[in-house]
């Protein structure tokens, strides 16, 4: 995941030296200081919203184009009065969310360049999120949202490309970076470093059977998820584990021993580390052969191929009565 | 210009002497497994012989409070076996005591 965190650090860092700018600019230049404050503004702003606002935003949307214009003057003359910049704010907010709809004057390209502050300020909480669960490709939960995130995300960054179109102000090293890494993303999406899609994984079903076993119910459910033969996986679990089990008729797995399923959701993903994702481009498309008595496994998205540890359960220490074991060898 | 053949450097020596004097080479596996009740019990695989395994599970026992022993196996070589979850402990210990680098302890189980 580090890679991700790479490419994703110049938004981050972006934040706060945009912000910096913007202020020192104001200090420096008393009449640009309505200019540049306005996307410091807007970014505090679009901080402080939460998605619940973003419904209330789009009922103002109509309402507040209407006194986009007078209100620009108001903040051009005093722009330190407190009253105006929550004016300001309240206004973009609005004009955030009308402002496509605008035709290209230069007062609406400037709309435009704050509403993409705000929106990429958005996208950028959206991307943190993503990163995180794609960290975890078996934090499942909220699959169904993350599914929607990524489409959003999308979408942003293909506005975002185009967002300096207009403007003509100095751009800032960060901002550079950004967009050559969005057009780099836009013209190659099946990219290793591009938008990756989430690797969703459901969460194993652990139920305890009595004292002494455990129940793995959707074993084979998530075998067929991964795309690996149960017995692979199978094999693996019991090895990790250092204990015996075996799938019943309901094809659920039952092992031995008790374990939570915190513990087993750790081992999965260590499969999955290993056995799952390509360990080139991280890819969960692949296919595991076995060749020779060796596991290869071969990516479908950038066609590597290389061989898998093989599974070895290794040193076991007897564990039950030893009597037990000789009684039932003899 | 300089002839080969006169170096006082040997270029195998590296080789012959092998990674032993600091580290050793190969995986440390480091298992659990599940006694009764709460009680779990580790394994220490993949030590190299070269190292006194009785000398290293005396000063584990005494580190770590527990009691273990090394298990002589045909097919593994000598394995050390301590009483409890002491994975984090014998990780730690090892890569202190320069038995073994970071990446080449290997643990295994939940």
């Amino acid at each position: 995941m580090t890679e991700e965190e790479a490419i994703f650090d110049p938004t981050l860092k972006k934040k706060k030296k945009k912000k910096k700018t913007a202020f020192d600019l104001d200090a420096a230049l008393a009449d640009g200081g309505g200019e540049n404050e306005a996307p410091s503004n807007n970014t505090d702003g679009g901080a402080a919203d939460t998605k619940s606002d973003e419904k209330a935003e789009e009922d103002d949307v109509n309402v507040d184009i209407d006194l986009d214009f007078t209100k620009k003057k108001k903040k051009k003359k005093k722009p330190f009065s407190a009253d105006d910049l929550d004016a300001i704010e309240s206004k973009e907010e609005g004009a955030g969310e009308g402002g496509p709809q605008e035709d290209g004057n230069v007062d609406d390209n400037f709309d435009l360049d704050m509403l993409d502050f705000s929106k990429s300020k958005k996208k950028k909480k959206k991307k943190k999120d993503l990163d995180e669960l794609m960290a975890e490709a078996e934090e499942k939960a909220e699959d169904k949202e993350n599914g929607c995130t990524v489409e959003m995300v999308s979408e942003t960054v293909d506005e975002n490309s185009t967002q300096w179109g207009n403007s003509d102000r100095d751009y800032t090293y960060e901002e550079l970076l950004n967009r050559a890494f969005e057009i780099m993303r836009d013209k190659n999406p099946d990219m290793a470093a591009g938008k990756k899609q989430k690797f969703v994984m459901r969460p194993p079903q652990v139920v305890k059977i009595g004292a002494k076993k455990t129940s793995f119910a959707n074993f084979t459910e998530i075998c067929k998820m991964l795309h690996r033969q149960p017995k692979h996986l199978l094999d693996f679990l019991l090895a990790e584990l250092g204990t015996s089990g075996s799938v019943d008729g309901n094809s659920q797995l039952i092992i031995k021993g008790r374990f939570q399923q915190k513990q087993i959701e750790n081992v999965l993903r260590r499969y999955i580390k290993e056995y799952v994702t390509c360990h080139t481009c991280r890819s969960p498309d692949t296919i595991l052969q076995k060749d020779t008595r060796l596991f290869f496994l071969q990516c479908e998205t950038c066609g590597s191929r290389c061989s898998v540890a093989s599974i070895k359960s290794g040193f076991q220490a007897v564990t039950s009565k030893r009597a037990a074991i000789r009684a039932k060898t003899a | 210009m300089s002839i080969q053949n006169l170096n006082t450097f040997d270029p195998f020596a590296d080789a012959s002497k092998g990674a032993d004097d600091d580290v050793q080479d190969g995986l440390v596996h480091i298992r659990i497994q599940q006694r009764n009740g709460r009680k779990t019990l580790t394994t220490v695989q993949g030590l190299s012989s070269d190292y006194d395994l009785k000398k290293i599970v005396r000063a584990c026992k005494k580190e770590f409070a527990c009691n273990g022993t090394v298990i002589d196996h045909p097919e593994y070589g000598e394995v050390l076996q301590l009483q409890g979850d002491q994975r984090e402990n014998i990780c730690q210990w090892l890569t202190k005591a320069g038995l073994a680098k970071p990446d080449q302890l290997k643990v295994h189980g939940f």
